[in-house]
């Protein structure tokens, strides 16, 4: 399988340096085009985040622009950016209307991860769920779980924001997407640093064992957002 | 019987350490990592082996770890230390409601937090990096 995946060697070769550094979960494979957020204490952040990026220009259309605001219109389904450049306000619209880009920056993201260690991150999930959920998962792609604290109903979903819905009031109501990745994640997309079953076990996980915690580490996105991918 | 914990790994999409009572060398090289992990700000979620009423396993996150008992320490909540300290802070506050002075407030003990050690070799555990928001 090795000789078919032109990024393998890259990958084990991370992951030799990784074990020599003692990074217990790795190290992110940078790609050219979709640069890396990376979590801002892990080593070598910053380095591994400029990968991939391209150079700033000299001067810009947008020298002396002072940003005035920025909220989302759910009219236009976009940001509003407003902005004042040389003494002069002017507004724009910025942002997805839909989360199309959002895939093909994932599709593009995923030759950082290996069948392997996505066969791994599996074999590990398998052991945490019944296996009702875990069929629902490997089939669907997704599963419910309720967290026994708060009484949230949780959607966990391969290479999507979880969504955190409520069932008080005898209605279900979204509360919100809930977007996190261990070290980091790949700018523009759904994508993780790690496998995406990977992605998956942290959320289940730190929503099993301190569910607070899983809520402060998150992006919380609204379900209207293209990033909350519904 | 040994613990595992699985640690999420981007190279290998989860490698694991075990807590095997018959190999004292692994066992001490898994508490280091396992150490090492909590000081750099991993989660570590420990599955404690019980599960609630609706048959779903019971996880903690672990505050630290006892290297030298090969020991998860989570912070626990004992229901009857609980319970006794809250019929304690009811009868302070209604002994303060009839004899304190105009104004003075009740005090109100909180809970005290157990911390409970969990034997690492006879647990499976979950690590995660520290995380950015996507």
């Amino acid at each position: 399988m090795k000789a078919l995946d032109g990024f393998s060697g890259l990958r084990d070769g991370l992951r030799e340096i990784a074990d020599m550094r003692n990074e217990w979960a790795g190290i992110p494979m940078p790609l050219d085009g979709i640069p890396l957020v990376i979590e801002p204490t892990y080593r070598d952040a910053k380095g591994l985040a400029s990968i991939g990026r391209g150079k700033p220009e000299a001067a810009s259309e947008f020298d002396n622009v002072e940003i005035i605001n920025r909220f989302f219109s759910t009219r236009k389904g976009r940001d509003i950016v407003i902005w004042r450049q040389n003494g002069k306000i002017d507004w724009g619209t910025c942002g997805h209307v839909h989360g199309a880009d959002f895939a093909l920056q994932t599709l593009g993201a995923s030759d950082a991860w290996g069948i392997e260690q996505e066969a791994n991150a599996i074999n590990t999930l398998g052991g945490m769920l019944s296996h009702r959920a875990f069929k629902q998962y490997m089939l669907t792609g997704c599963f419910l779980e309720t967290s026994r604290r708060s009484g949230v109903v949780y959607l966990f979903r391969r290479l999507r924001p979880t969504i955190a819905i409520s069932l008080r009031s005898g209605s279900s109501r979204i509360l919100a997407a809930l977007c996190m990745h261990p070290i980091g994640y790949y700018e523009g997309s759904w994508a993780g640093a790690m496998c995406p079953t990977d992605d998956v076990i942290a959320h289940l996980a730190l929503m099993r064992g301190d569910e607070a915690m899983l809520w402060r580490r998150c992006n919380q996105h609204a379900p209207y957002r293209p990033e909350a991918g519904l | 019987m040994a613990g595992q914990v699985g640690i999420l790994n981007v190279g290998a999409g989860d490698t694991k350490l075990v807590f095997d009572p018959s190999n004292p060398a692994d066992c001490i090289r898994a508490a280091r990592v396992v150490k090492d992990m909590i000081r750099r700000g991993y989660a570590l979620l420990v599955d404690t082996g019980k599960r609630d009423a609706g048959d779903r396993p019971i996880y903690a996150r672990a505050k630290d770890f006892d290297e030298t008992k090969f020991e998860y320490i989570i912070a626990d909540f004992d229901p009857l230390i609980a319970a006794e300290e809250d019929a304690n802070a009811e009868d302070e506050s209604t002994a303060a409601q009839s004899d304190g002075a105009p104004g003075e407030k009740a005090k109100v003990r909180k809970p005290r937090s157990v911390r409970k050690a969990i034997p690492a070799e006879s647990v499976n555990a979950i690590a995660v990096a520290r995380t950015a928001g996507g």
